[in-house]
């Protein structure tokens, strides 16, 4: 059996790797943060908009994997054209579905809990809602800079000569 | 544009009319309460702490009853009341809602008497529920649950807890009494883990029976009524009846009292402003005949201020400047353009005391960062649209939320504008469904470039916008420093860094590695480069020996110096941050994309066109939201992290005029 037909398989755990596991990190970081939440409003129903941003602050990763996963699928050609990949490509696309995949899942996670602190000190003082959004935000960027090196490295795996 | 001048306000007024005074102060709401810790011994305080505190029950006891009458008679679902804003009253309104106070306050009493009622009702309702429910077994009985007997026979009426039939009820008695002979025993009800009995015997058995069913479990019933459980079950029916009936009428008494629900809201607003108006007497100082009033009024408002007080009230105004050293409420004031974002950098913390309001120079950069990460002409025109919508219908709302949507719109135009730049109207959808429905190819050009096409462009890009942030910030922190004539540190700790970062940039843009790996369209020459390495080596020297010239040792400054000039990492990390710009913008683009392939995926024809507007409504109004959010949130660390870090501590402290902070009315000066 060829090597190569195993590269579309290779690239396809890679697009669902980055969906999979940012997906899964955001579900549980604005779970949490949603019950912090939850807990702020029946003490003060009027901090909703403020603790909601609070709350999807993490949920933000599950959408960059998504992102990711769907470049990937149309760069592989899963939605069409074609997907005769090589087996090194294949490898490649994984490789660049992790940083986002990892960093995502963990990084949500870590957001939450800065999240979580945030609504409770949005809780005590609602007119901190400035500082409170910046700190979660802060775990945020490393999500960023994951998706920017994810999503340069799909985007240019296809133009490689292997 | 600024940061406004503050005044310190000294009014001596006479005692009589202190209150009068307060009103008004209150009204125009333009001067922040600042009284010395001490006076002179003729000075003294009055304590208002306990009117306060009744004025604030007050206000406690008014929102209960609109609560409890919004219950029962809910109000007309209009418009959310951050759309209306609050009502404007004139003062004459004002001085009626004070006249009816009292008045209102009392319905206020009554609601809640009312509403104790109902619940106590409710209980009582409940309560002879459960005594039917306990009933319901011994229903069967046509006499007293009480009877125990006449002279010759003995009673007993209660139950055994398991279910038993007759014949095994009278096996077990026959077996446990052999020697009774005349026992009767009549089941009354039997269900699982209860069977109610009534047992009737010759009284000279009394006893001995009464032992032998305790030897069995026989338990009396815990409420036996006085009649038979018939009539007492209707009995209980007919109270539950007048229970309800009157629970009905409370009812109708608070419906009654539904036209009230705005007079209860302006006395609650009435008793928070006297409640305030008390705080701060308490807080002046009084001699038998004199009231002085201390504080802080913006310079501009303070002659109008002490002409009034001047003519109504004959008070004594003095205004001064205040010294350099002490601390002042800080209070922005900005143009049109600017002042919307005067909350983003509240929400840092308002400009020490040295430093300017950054406003003006923040409203540009965060309006353009913004755009570039929402970056999607459709969605720009949305927020535009919606924003300018609820700005030209609606004028009552309040300044902040006015301010808000401002800065929305300006950021939608930019938003707008590079959406353009970058050709994304909802993503690729003209293309799709020119696809899809229509059969034809269609390509949107971006006037400038499309961001997934060329990536490093649009990064490179995002570094460059991002350094002219940076260097902007650097500016700010050199032009406050001159106003306050350090020169020497404007040197040190800002044209070095430019000699130094502006000399390593230039630098790296000569040479041949960076070149090629970004294919730059053009390359400095080398010439360039080696002006602009001498540049970036005074930059060093510069921040090395300047960087720690707090310390007198030369060794420790020479070390604190290299430490300083470590800082150039700090630089490139800014710097890196600004990839977000691209990073953001580009999951806009993209996840729109996502939309419009899968609003695609049924294909053309009528079905095809249902399913995709589903597709393409949802999606997007999700895309927005998320993205709106990821805009705002990063382009505020963008300010308060990498820009405000090159020039901007703040720690002021905001004006907080005394001012009538009401929730349903404001008043309104009739000139």
């Amino acid at each position: 059996m060829d090597i190569n037909s195993f590269g579309i398989v290779f690239a396809l755990t890679g697009a669902i790797l980055a969906s999979l596991m940012g997906g899964i990190g955001s579900a549980i970081g604005v779970s949490m943060t949603g019950r912090a939440a939850a807990g702020v409003l029946t003490d003060n129903p009027s901090l909703f908009g403020k603790v909601l941003i609070l709350q999807l602050l993490p949920g933000t990763q599950g959408i960059y994997g998504l992102l990711i996963g769907f470049i990937t699928l149309t760069q592989i050609g899963i939605l069409g054209g074609s997907s005769d990949i090589s087996a090194a490509k294949g490898l490649l696309y994984l490789a660049a579905c992790l940083p986002m995949a990892v960093v995502g899942w963990i990084s949500a996670f870590q957001q939450a809990k800065a999240s979580v602190a945030s609504i409770a000190l949005v809780a005590k003082k609602p007119d901190q809602f400035g500082k409170a959004m910046i700190l979660p935000a802060m775990v945020e960027t490393y999500a960023v800079l994951a998706l920017l090196i994810s999503l340069l490295s799909v985007a240019s795996i296809g133009g490689l000569n292997l | 544009m600024a940061v406004l001048e503050m005044k310190r306000i000294n009014i001596y007024a006479l005692k009589s009319s202190r209150k009068k005074i307060l009103e008004l102060l209150q009204r125009r709401g333009v001067l922040e309460i600042n009284s010395p810790k001490q006076a002179e011994d003729l000075f003294d305080r009055t304590d208002t702490e306990p009117a306060r505190l009744t004025f604030e029950k007050n206000v406690q006891l008014l929102n209960s009853a609109v609560e409890l009458l919004d219950q029962y008679a809910p109000p007309k679902k209009g418009l959310p009341s951050m759309l209306t804003g609050r009502t404007p009253i004139t003062t004459k309104q004002y001085e009626e809602t004070a006249q009816t106070a009292p008045e209102v306050t009392k319905i206020a009493s009554r609601l809640m008497a009312l509403g104790k009622k109902i619940t106590d009702g409710q209980a009582e309702v409940l309560r002879l529920e459960a005594q039917i429910d306990a009933l319901q077994p011994w229903l069967g009985l046509d006499i007293s649950m009480r009877t125990i007997g006449t002279s010759s026979t003995s009673v007993f009426i209660g139950s055994f807890p398991e279910e038993l039939t007759e014949e095994e009820l009278k096996n077990r008695l026959a077996a446990a009494l052999p020697e009774v002979s005349a026992l009767e025993a009549e089941i009354i009800s039997s269900r699982s883990q209860q069977t109610c009995v009534f047992l009737v015997c010759h009284a000279k058995y009394g006893m001995q029976v009464e032992i032998a069913l305790r030897g069995m479990g026989f338990t009396y019933p815990a409420a036996p009524s006085k009649v038979s459980p018939a009539e007492r079950e209707k009995n209980l029916r007919e109270r539950i009846k007048a229970e309800q009936e009157e629970i009905d009428t409370a009812k109708k008494e608070i419906i009654s009292y539904a036209e009230k629900r705005e007079s209860l809201l302006f006395t609650a607003d009435y008793f928070t402003m006297r409640a305030e108006k008390y705080r701060v007497l308490g807080e002046l100082w009084q001699s038998p005949h004199v009231v002085q009033i201390t504080g802080y009024v913006p310079a501009e408002n303070a002659p109008p201020l002490q002409q009034e007080l001047e003519t109504a009230f004959h008070a004594y105004v003095e205004l001064e400047t205040p010294p350099p050293e002490e601390e002042l409420p800080v209070k922005l004031k900005n143009n049109f353009f600017s002042s919307p974002v005067e909350g983003v950098v509240e929400g840092f913390s308002m400009p020490g005391k040295f430093e300017r309001d950054p406003s003006m120079v923040m409203s540009i950069c965060y309006y353009i960062l913004f755009g570039m990460m929402l970056s999607d002409a459709a969605y720009g025109l949305l927020v535009v649209l919606a924003c300018g919508f609820v700005l030209l219908k609606f004028k009552n709302i309040e300044e902040s939320l006015r301010k808000s949507l401002r800065m929305f719109f300006f950021c939608g135009i930019s938003t707008t504008f590079w959406g353009v730049m970058f050709g994304s109207y909802f993503g690729d959808a003209i293309p799709v469904i020119a696809r899809t429905f229509f059969n034809t190819e269609i390509t949107v050009e971006p006037l400038w470039f499309g961001p997934l096409d060329q990536p490093m462009r649009l990064m490179l890009f995002s570094f460059l916008l991002g350094i002219i942030h940076l260097f902007v910030g650097l500016g700010v922190q050199f032009y406050q420093l001159v106003k306050r004539r350090k020169f020497a540190d404007a040197l040190y700790d800002v044209v070095f860094w430019y000699f130094l970062v502006g000399g390593l940039i230039l630098l790296l843009l000569s040479t041949d590695m960076f070149h090629d790996m970004m294919n730059l369209s053009f390359q400095l020459p080398a010439l360039v480069g080696q002006i602009s390495a001498v540049f970036a080596g005074i930059g060093a020297v510069g921040i090395i020996l300047t960087a720690g010239r707090e310390s007198k040792n030369p060794g420790k400054r020479l070390l604190k110096g290299l430490y300083g000039l470590y800082g150039v990492s700090s630089w490139l990390s800014d710097i890196l941050s600004y990839s977000r710009l691209l990073a953001l913008g580009l999951a806009t683009g993209v996840i729109a994309q996502v939309f419009n392939q899968m609003g695609s995926m049924a294909g053309g024809g009528v079905i095809g066109a249902i399913f995709f507007t589903i597709v393409f409504v949802v999606g997007h109004v999700l895309n927005l939201a998320i993205n709106l959010l990821g805009a705002y949130v990063h382009t505020n660390r963008l300010q308060y992290v990498e820009f405000f870090g090159k020039f901007y501590e703040g720690g002021g402290r905001k004006f907080a005029p005394f001012a009538a902070n009401t929730k349903y009315f404001k008043i309104t000066e009739e000139k």
